[in-house]
Order: C-alpha cells, then structure tokens, then sequence
C-alpha cells in the first residue's frame, strides 16, 4: 500500500466518516475545512504511532501536512521511501 | 437508543461502528490507560521544559481563556499555586453568561490576586453569529463532534482574540481549560506558527465574517499577525497549552477545590455548562439537527479514560435542561419556537 493510500485512509475514516467523495490528493485538509486544529494533532498521533517518528513543533506547517499530497512527501523526506508500511 | 456497552456514544455518532460485543470503534482504538499516563507524563515535561524556556520578567507568561466554569477556575489555580506563573484571565462576555458565573469570575481573580480582562463584543453582531450557527452546513462534521455550532463560533471567536493579543502583547503561552474528553491529549502543548494558524483561521472564521462582515474582525486575527520581521508578526506566535489533558482529570476534587476559593455552583446551567447558559439552547438544537448530545463524545472520553463511570455520564448526557433557561435564549436571540 503506497504512502498516499495508507493517508487517504486515515483522513476518510477519522474526518469524513467514510465517504471520500471529492478528496484529492492536493485538496487543502485546512482551507476545506476538513481537518480543523484539533484534527491536525489528530493526524501528527496517528503518523508518529505509524511510521515510529517524531514530529518535531517547527514542523506542524502547511507544507508537510495539509493535504495527502504533503503529507506523503514529508514521510517521505522523513523516514525514506524504504520506510513505507506494508 | 443503542449506546456502546463501554462509553456512551450512541449509534447515532458520526462514523461510529459497533463490535460483536456492543464496544464503539472509538472504544476498540483506545490505547488504554497505562499509554496514557505515559503520554501525559511526556507532554507535562515538555510543558515544564517551555516554561524554563520562555521564562520572561515584567509581562505575562500566559493569557488564560476564562469562563467562569469550574474548569477554567481550576487550570487558573493550577497556574497561580502550582506553577507560580504571572497570568491575564480573559472572558468573553457573550451576553448569556450566567449571573452566578459573573460573581464566581470576580471572586475567584480576586481571591487568586489575577489580573483579568473582559471583553463584551456588541451585542447585535453576536446574536446574529449565535442564531446564523443554527443553520446546518456553517461548520464541517468534524467540528461538529465535539461542540454544537453555536459553541463552535463562540470558541473560534476566543481563539482567535487570545491569539491576537498573545501576538500583540508579546505572551508566550495562551492556556485553556479544555477537560481531557474535550481536547485530546495530543493537543495538550503545542507550538502555534504563522503558516499553520493562517490556513486554520480561514476555515475558522469565514463562518463568522459570512454572518457579519467585518463587524467582529477588530476581535480576530489580522494578515499583519501572520507577516515575518513585523513587529507583531510571525516570530511571536504562542504555545498552546491545556493543563487538564495532561495533569489528570477528577472532577469531584475540581469541584472541592474551586469552591474552596469561593467559587459557587450556577443553578440555572445545564448538566455540562458551569458558566453558560446559552449551552442548554445550543445542545438542543444540535440535538435536534444531528441526533447526538454535542457533549456525547467528550463525556466518552472521560468515561474511557476512567475519569467518569458510565452511569454517571448517561446521567450528565440525559439531564434535561431547564426549560425557561432554554425559552430565555431561544427568545433573547429572535427565534420562534424550536422543539
């Protein structure tokens, strides 16, 4: 399972109930309201207890972690892509 | 109603999903206590760590969101005797802030000797935020599971204001008495940046602006705030702190010790709300809209991390709420009747 499917899981089961309707891989999780500051820290537990990381506070920025797309490409420049879970 | 045979959420919950055993997904996910008392020890420590770190002389160490409820009162006290911090107590006055929460807050900053700052946004332009959150669709799902709408706009607006004036006045840590079921642990501290906080206060308050226009923006967050080198700009972003997720969570004792201050129960709020009365208003129309008591999941948590029986959080979710209470908002905010 590639690293932008194991997230698309994660943000439909835990913040859209299900249905992944019109979630792209670049839609902001932020601006559509999607996530809101609660989810966010939401999602930084759920990346530190799946890839064994550490999610440093200088790195809860947009560019890692408001949409599918940043999110895979932070874990990416994180843990590698050696690092993905099966 | 079917509720999870370990908390109290109900079938109606959004997402939620029921083992063999009655037991609600969110029940099935729960990592269980011991992982939390870790995690809470871990997130105390790093709290202990910013305080050395930012210790600062003269100004406030920290801006405090402060209703007048029980919880708010105690993470003040926590932050006074405990800690020994320099704080400014902040209250919205929204208009509906119960007669006996108004005496508790001025007992209570001066039997602490707190410095304290109200702010009493007009009275036309929240009234209309508060009855224009009645409509379904102005928040995400998401929000909704954890407060009504009408909560959702109220809390935005608190954010948003103690964010300002942390920026504003150079204070580094704003603090709120979430209780552990309202805000998960994770969130417990956290460091607040301008790009981040951007993205999240236009989701934030868009609803209200939609609601008002600019009527309420002198108490929100402005572009200047997000802008690097500016003097009230990006470098002065605060922590965020919520004492109660990693401090533990007794509800009796709270009360214990806030009364021993001088701080005296409300009787005309309702089972959730120690300093609110449009809550009782607020949980019937999510109710009504939504099928779950807007309180079912933060009630869960604390039923699933031990801090409540489930007996005792059925009662608190089934309480009613006093009906003239309900009738005096219902027509203080222009609405006809709503059952």
């Amino acid at each position: 399972m590639d690293l932008n499917t194991v997230i698309r899981q994660f943000i439909v089961e835990n913040f859209l109930f299900g249905e992944d309707g019109h979630l792209s891989d670049e839609m902001s999780f932020l601006e559509s309201g999607i996530i809101d500051s609660t989810g966010i820290l939401e999602l930084v537990s759920f990346l530190e207890e799946k890839f064994g990381i550490a999610v440093a506070d200088e790195e809860l920025v947009p560019e890692n972690l408001d949409s599918i797309s940043n999110v895979a490409a932070y874990l990416t420049r994180k843990i590698g892509s050696a690092g993905l879970p099966v | 109603m079917r509720l999870c045979t370990n908390c109290v959420l109900p079938e109606t919950f959004p997402g939620i999903r029921f083992d063999d055993e009655g037991r609600c997904s969110f029940c099935q996910k729960y990592v269980g206590s011991e992982s939390q008392e870790r995690a809470r020890e871990r997130f105390r420590e790093k709290f202990l760590k910013i305080l050395e770190e930012t210790e600062t002389e003269g100004s406030y160490r920290a801006l405090v969101a402060y209703s007048g409820g029980k919880d708010s009162t105690y993470t003040l006290m926590m932050l006074k005797e405990q800690f020994g911090l320099k704080v400014l107590a902040i209250t919205l006055d929204h208009g509906f802030v119960s007669p006996m929460a108004v005496k508790n807050i001025r007992h209570v900053t001066a039997a602490l000797d707190i410095d304290h700052m109200t702010i009493r946004p007009g009275e036309t332009a929240l009234r209309n935020v508060f009855a224009g959150s009645m409509s379904a669709g102005i928040y995400p799902m998401k929000a909704l599971e954890r407060a009504s709408s009408i909560c959702n706009s109220c809390m935005n607006l608190v954010k948003s204001f103690l964010l300002k004036t942390a920026i504003e006045m150079n204070v580094p840590l704003v603090v709120y008495g979430w209780s552990p079921g309202q805000a998960p642990l994770q969130s417990s501290v956290f460091k607040t940046n301008a790009s981040m906080i951007r993205q999240m206060h236009k989701a934030m308050t868009q609803p209200i602006r939609n609601m008002v226009g600019d009527r309420l923006s002198g108490f929100l967050l402005e572009e200047r705030h997000f802008e690097k080198g500016s003097e009230q700009g990006e470098d002065r972003f605060p922590y965020l702190v919520n004492p109660l997720a990693f401090s533990g969570y007794d509800e009796q004792r709270i009360l214990e010790k806030v009364r021993k201050i001088g701080w005296v129960d409300p009787k005309d709020t309702d089972s959730n709300s120690t300093n609110c009365l449009l809550n009782s208003f607020a949980n019937q129309v999510h109710l009504k809209q939504y099928g779950f008591h807007p309180y079912a999941f933060e009630i869960a948590g604390l039923v699933r991390e031990g801090y409540m029986t489930r007996e005792e959080g059925i009662k608190k979710l089934s309480t009613p709420s006093d009906v003239k209470v309900i009738e005096y908002v219902r027509k203080k905010l222009g609405f006809a009747a709503y059952t």
